[in-house]
């Protein structure tokens, strides 16, 4: 190991980082040579390689991805110095002075006093003592004079700028017995060391000093940087703060990302892990989520099930359900709407895209028993994915639904398809009846925007909603644009809208199931940020857009009416207390957000007349 | 309850006791114009008043009170056949009224209770087909909050 000594410039300038210090190299007699100081790498191309956070605060600038190297460092020199008793270093393990930063200029007062003769030898303060030579150059290394006004009190890093807070009895535990002890007079006790800054002016450092970051900064870098560091104090920066980098950190990464500038982006999203756990609730668990589609995106790992596990999907489906009102939401106001159109027929089909496990129906099914003139027949006919194990999932749906109409005494019929994607779908399978007899409806609840990948796939399923001449056509969509062409874009936006959606979440009680809604929102990010291509199927887009695609395909938008508002307002307000959910209406279309950011959107369209 | 007037005090020697135990229609009858929490507290007077208290059509009448037009014949079949009055009352209407502005309770509410009734009934159906055995609830988001500490 070597020590380099190097001129000192100031902190922006070049330095090359410490190598190691090595004893073999130094004389006991040259002090000066021995002192170590934290050197600083400057990224000589700024591509952008983010600075250590706590350390550029205290004026350093040290790289992130070097951080882990310059902690060992560090730390063997630590270890040297306490140990280095036959070479005549032990001077180091109980001289080193490490200056408060935010002290550095009654420090500098200090030291300009030593320069001139000084006045007062101030005899309040003993030890600890410092490296004249460090001024001088000068060989003794046994003068000393303290440093007014450093007691362990002064060990207050609040002061300094950029709000990095630093939990004095953490961190300064072990450090503040030894010095106190060392205000009586103790000057063997290893650990007096202080924090200096190296940040002061040409003029004042002429050679390297004991400018060691105090042991106390690099544990806390290191516990950022290495996995598991029980054994050390730890700083708690302000979160609020953090909460504004943690953002900057995640739209830094997904432009890297984008950009292509993939070890940049590595970097970050290490970062973004750190910060995240800094975080608590609703910001925490988005910034992780997106933290780990956007490592799988640059690790390009695929998410764990590409066919989405549709068993698994149902349960946490299920689960929001129960969380949080916007399934809810969804199923009550389309039913709204079925209900209305279906008024006065005798029979009537529902064909419903989204069959999942079949939650709309029951309540649609007791207030089609409760109507006046009394319940209609009612035939269901249900499209769904395959499920994984071959089993017939549709058919035990069905099977449900059909004990349910038994009790309420409804006439039901049921039929499942299984597709893989709706586009499969065509309208002579669904064994339509003249339409005179019997009046239908098409229910797609969160499914249209999975179609928007393939090309061709939306027109298609449209041209079958019509081909059905439906009574009624109910759309319940996501209220967000993630289907832009720009990576970048769709980022933010999904960033701002699953930051709402978390939001609104954690007024729910702690339970399993809001772990489970949280893991069902979860997947949607991974599949937004990490998939490209026909795997990327959650292309949500706005109402707008869904509603100049149903107007130029010849469907007409029929208004949801005040019963639907009426029934969706009362649901929210059971939730809470109602507060922050939202209900709007917007040209006939129901929106429910959370507080001013709409989220999703149940709209109704019809055939339009002109054709 | 022993009623006792000066008058036939005076006329007859011996009154037979009126418990009210032994009728139970005029039990009936006085339990079902009594309000929920009320209601409740008789049901844990005795073991007689509790099983009369079971009685569904005390509880219908007491879902039912505040409407102006009654709900047909058809409702109570329906609501029979998902639970009976007893548990809508204490599964959705109760935390609905309790959570809702103070409207007049109308056939809105009425109906968003019978929807979220009925849907809790067909979750029911699925038990023991959920990851973790834990039977699910929408009914969930109407309960209070328990603080488990």
């Amino acid at each position: 190991m070597k020590r380099d000594l190097h001129q000192f410039h100031g902190p922006n300038t070049q330095f090359s980082a410490i190598t190691g210090s090595s004893s073999s190299s130094v004389s006991s007699s040259t002090p000066a040579c021995v002192k170590d100081k934290m050197m600083m790498v400057k990224e000589e191309e700024d591509g952008g390689n983010m600075d250590d956070e706590l350390l550029a605060v205290l004026g350093y600038k040290v790289r992130s991805s070097e951080m882990a190297e310059v902690a060992l460092k560090l730390e063997q020199l630590e270890t040297m110095m306490g140990n280095a008793q036959e070479d005549g270093l032990s001077h180091l393990a109980t001289d080193t002075v490490h200056y408060n930063p935010s002290e550095l200029y009654s420090w500098l007062d200090n030291m300009l006093s030593e320069l001139n003769p000084p006045a007062v030898a101030d005899p309040v303060l003993p030890s600890p003592e410092i490296n004249t030579s460090f001024l001088t150059g000068a060989g003794d290394s046994s003068t000393v004079t303290s440093i007014g006004g450093f007691s362990a009190s002064d060990y207050d890093l609040k002061a300094i700028p950029g709000n990095a807070m630093y939990r004095r009895s953490n961190q300064f535990a072990a450090i503040d017995s030894s010095s106190s002890s060392n205000q009586v007079g103790n000057n063997n006790n290893q650990n007096n060391k202080r924090l200096k800054s190296c940040s002061s002016p040409d003029s004042m450092v002429t050679s390297t000093s004991t400018g060691v970051i105090g042991t106390t900064v690099t544990t806390t870098t290191t516990t950022t940087t290495a996995a598991a560091e029980s054994a050390r104090a730890v700083i708690l920066v302000d979160s609020q703060e953090n909460g504004v980098r943690l953002v900057h950190a995640l739209m830094a990464c997904a432009e890297a990302v984008q950009s292509n500038n993939l070890t940049l982006a590595e970097a970050l999203v290490k970062q973004i892990g750190f910060l995240a756990v800094s975080q608590s609730g609703a910001m925490r668990k988005v910034a992780t989520y997106f933290a780990e589609a956007l490592a799988r995106r640059i690790y390009r790992l695929s998410p764990p099930q590409n066919q989405i596990d549709h068993s698994l999907s149902d349960t946490l489906q299920m689960h929001f359900y129960e969380t949080c009102p916007y399934l809810k939401f969804a199923h009550f106001t389309a039913n709204q709407a079925i209900l209305e159109a279906f008024e006065g027929k005798k029979r009537v089909h529902v064909i419903d895209f989204s069959m999942n496990q079949g939650l709309q129906w029951p309540a649609l099914m007791q207030a089609l028993a409760l109507r006046e003139g009394g319940p209609p027949t009612f035939r269901l006919t249900g499209i769904g994915p395959p499920a994984p194990d071959n089993s017939d999932h549709l058919h035990e749906v069905g099977c449900k639904l059909a004990q349910l109409a038994e009790v309420i005494h409804v006439e039901f019929e049921y039929r499942g398809f299984v597709a893989n994607s709706l586009a499969d779908l065509d309208a002579s399978m669904l064994e339509l009846r003249p339409s005179e007899t019997e009046a239908v409806a098409v229910n797609s609840v969160f499914e249209l925007h999975k179609l928007l990948g393939r090309p061709g796939g939306i027109e298609k399923v449209l041209g079958v909603v019509k081909q059905i001449k439906p009574e009624i056509f109910t759309v319940v969509e996501q209220e967000s644009n993630h289907n832009g062409p720009v990576f970048l874009d769709r980022f933010t936006e999904s960033l701002h809208y699953y930051s709402t959606l978390f939001d609104s979440l954690e007024g729910a009680p702690s339970s399993q199931d809001k772990v489970m809604s949280e893991v069902y929102l979860g997947k949607q990010i991974c599949n937004l940020v990490a998939c490209e291509g026909p795997d990327r199927v959650e292309r949500h887009e706005t109402l707008s857009q869904w509603s100049s695609r149903f107007s130029s395909s010849g469907l007409a938008p029929a208004h949801l009416g005040s019963n639907a508002f009426k029934q969706a307002s009362m649901l929210l307000a059971l939730f809470n207390g109602g507060e922050g959910y939202r209900v709007e209406e917007n040209n006939g279309c129901l929106m429910l957000g959370w507080h001013t950011r709409p989220l999703i959107t149940t709209s109704a369209w019809k055939l339009s007349t002109a054709h | 309850m022993v009623e006792k007037s000066n008058n036939k005090r005076q006329r007859v020697e011996r009154v037979p006791e009126f418990f009210i135990n032994d009728h139970h229609d005029v039990l009936v009858e006085i339990l079902r114009r009594l309000d929920g929490p009320s209601l409740c507290a008789a049901a844990c007077v005795c073991r007689l008043w509790s099983a009369v208290a079971r009685n569904d059509s005390i509880w219908e009448e007491l879902c039912f009170r505040q409407m102006s037009p009654r709900p047909s014949l058809s409702l109570r079949s329906v609501v029979s056949a998902l639970g009976g009055y007893r548990c809508l009352y204490f599964l959705c209407i109760r935390p609905v009224l309790a959570r809702l502005p103070k409207l007049l309770w109308s056939r809105d509410q009425l109906q968003l209770s019978l929807s979220l009734y009925c849907v809790h009934y067909y979750e029911r159906l699925y038990v023991g087909a959920w990851i973790g055995d834990a039977p699910p609830s929408s009914l969930m988001f109407l309960r209070k909050p328990v603080n488990v500490v």
